[in-house]
């Protein structure tokens, strides 16, 4: 089993990237809870928990990356036994690291899909993060699954998008809309990353192109001119007085 | 005539209110377009969040916008964008 310390692969430029990712999701979080705080319509909340998660998983990722690469080559048939293989064999930090990654990168984008698909349903929300937590332990072992879970959301989330960009016609909405499609594509280039690291470098620059997508979206809300209300602060004095 | 949308029915009453500095609930039934089942949701959503407070003179419930109400107008356009952009 080679082990080697690193910044990441591709010297850390992968690492980097991920940086950008994690500003840009705060971002999104953190003006969602804003307008939560306005509004108090729960969708926002929820909007805002899942951009969170998804900045905590690239620092999970990045602190995967930041341990000891590793490749792991076990042709055992038994699951519990190639788990606990990879438990004992692996760096314990890495693999916690890994795996808090997957989680919260599937939680963040399951939660999108929730709020899009307007499920409140318990039972149906218990099922599907059951689903993912499977979908999470298997990928221990085949990494593929995760990224195949992930295309499943994504795609969905593409579709809804595209049906927000053809009724709004807004560049805001089309920002969104192709950058959740380069995200959903470059997960098929983190399939096939074992044929060529190349694939994963591409899968990467994918994903910084869709965030930036994202990032511009939120320049352009920032820019958008406020309405002209009125200064009240003086009325507002003399409601307190009173 | 396109349906407004639940922000733009409570940027429209937020918007009576600040025009009028206070209202009674026929004003704001008049004025918003909706009718008395549809407006008092919006308006219960309102007193909730504090964007509006209710207060009675002269035995008249009248309804005035808050701060957070102000605030709300302020920032409605790019509220608006963020949420059409996501389709929330």
């Amino acid at each position: 089993m080679p082990l080697a310390l690193s910044l990441g692969k591709f010297y850390g430029i992968d690492s980097l990237i991920e940086i950008l990712m994690i500003i840009v999701s705060f971002i999104i979080s953190y003006y969602s809870n804003k307008v939560y705080r306005l509004v108090k319509n729960k969708n926002y909340r929820l909007f805002s928990f899942a951009f969170l998660a998804i900045a905590i998983s690239f620092i999970f990722k990045i602190l995967s990356n930041l341990t000891i690469l590793h490749k792991v080559n076990v042709h055992v048939a038994n699951f519990m036994l190639v788990v606990l293989t990879e438990f004992e064999s692996m760096e314990v930090i890495n693999f916690i690291s890994l795996i808090l990654y997957k989680s919260f990168y599937l939680i963040g984008f399951l939660i999108l899909f929730l709020i899009l698909t307007k499920t409140s349903n318990r039972e149906k929300i218990f099922l599907f993060f059951y689903l993912s937590l499977i979908a999470i332990l298997f990928s221990i072992y085949f990494d593929f699954i995760f990224h195949l879970t992930l295309i499943f959301i994504l795609v969905f989330l593409t579709y809804n998008f595209f049906i927000n960009y053809n009724e709004r016609k807004s560049v805001n909405a089309f920002l969104v809309f192709f950058a959740f499609l380069l995200l959903s594509i470059d997960h098929l280039f983190f399939i096939l990353e074992d044929f060529s690291p190349i694939l994963y470098l591409i899968g990467e620059i994918l994903s910084l192109i869709g965030f930036l997508c994202l990032l511009v979206n939120q320049i352009k809300i920032k820019n958008e001119k406020t309405n002209k209300v009125r200064s009240n602060k003086r009325y507002f004095r003399n409601i307190k007085r009173k | 005539m396109k349906k407004r949308t639940r922000l733009e029915v409570i940027r429209d009453i937020l918007e009576i209110l600040r025009e009028n500095r206070q209202a009674r609930i026929t004003h704001l039934i008049y004025k918003s377009n909706l009718s008395n089942n549809s407006i008092k949701p919006y308006l219960n959503d309102l007193l909730e969040n504090n964007m509006i407070e209710k207060l009675v003179e002269k035995e008249k419930k009248l309804f005035r916008i808050t701060e957070k109400g102000n605030e709300f107008l302020e920032e409605f356009n790019k509220i608006k964008i963020f949420s059409e952009s996501f389709g929330l």
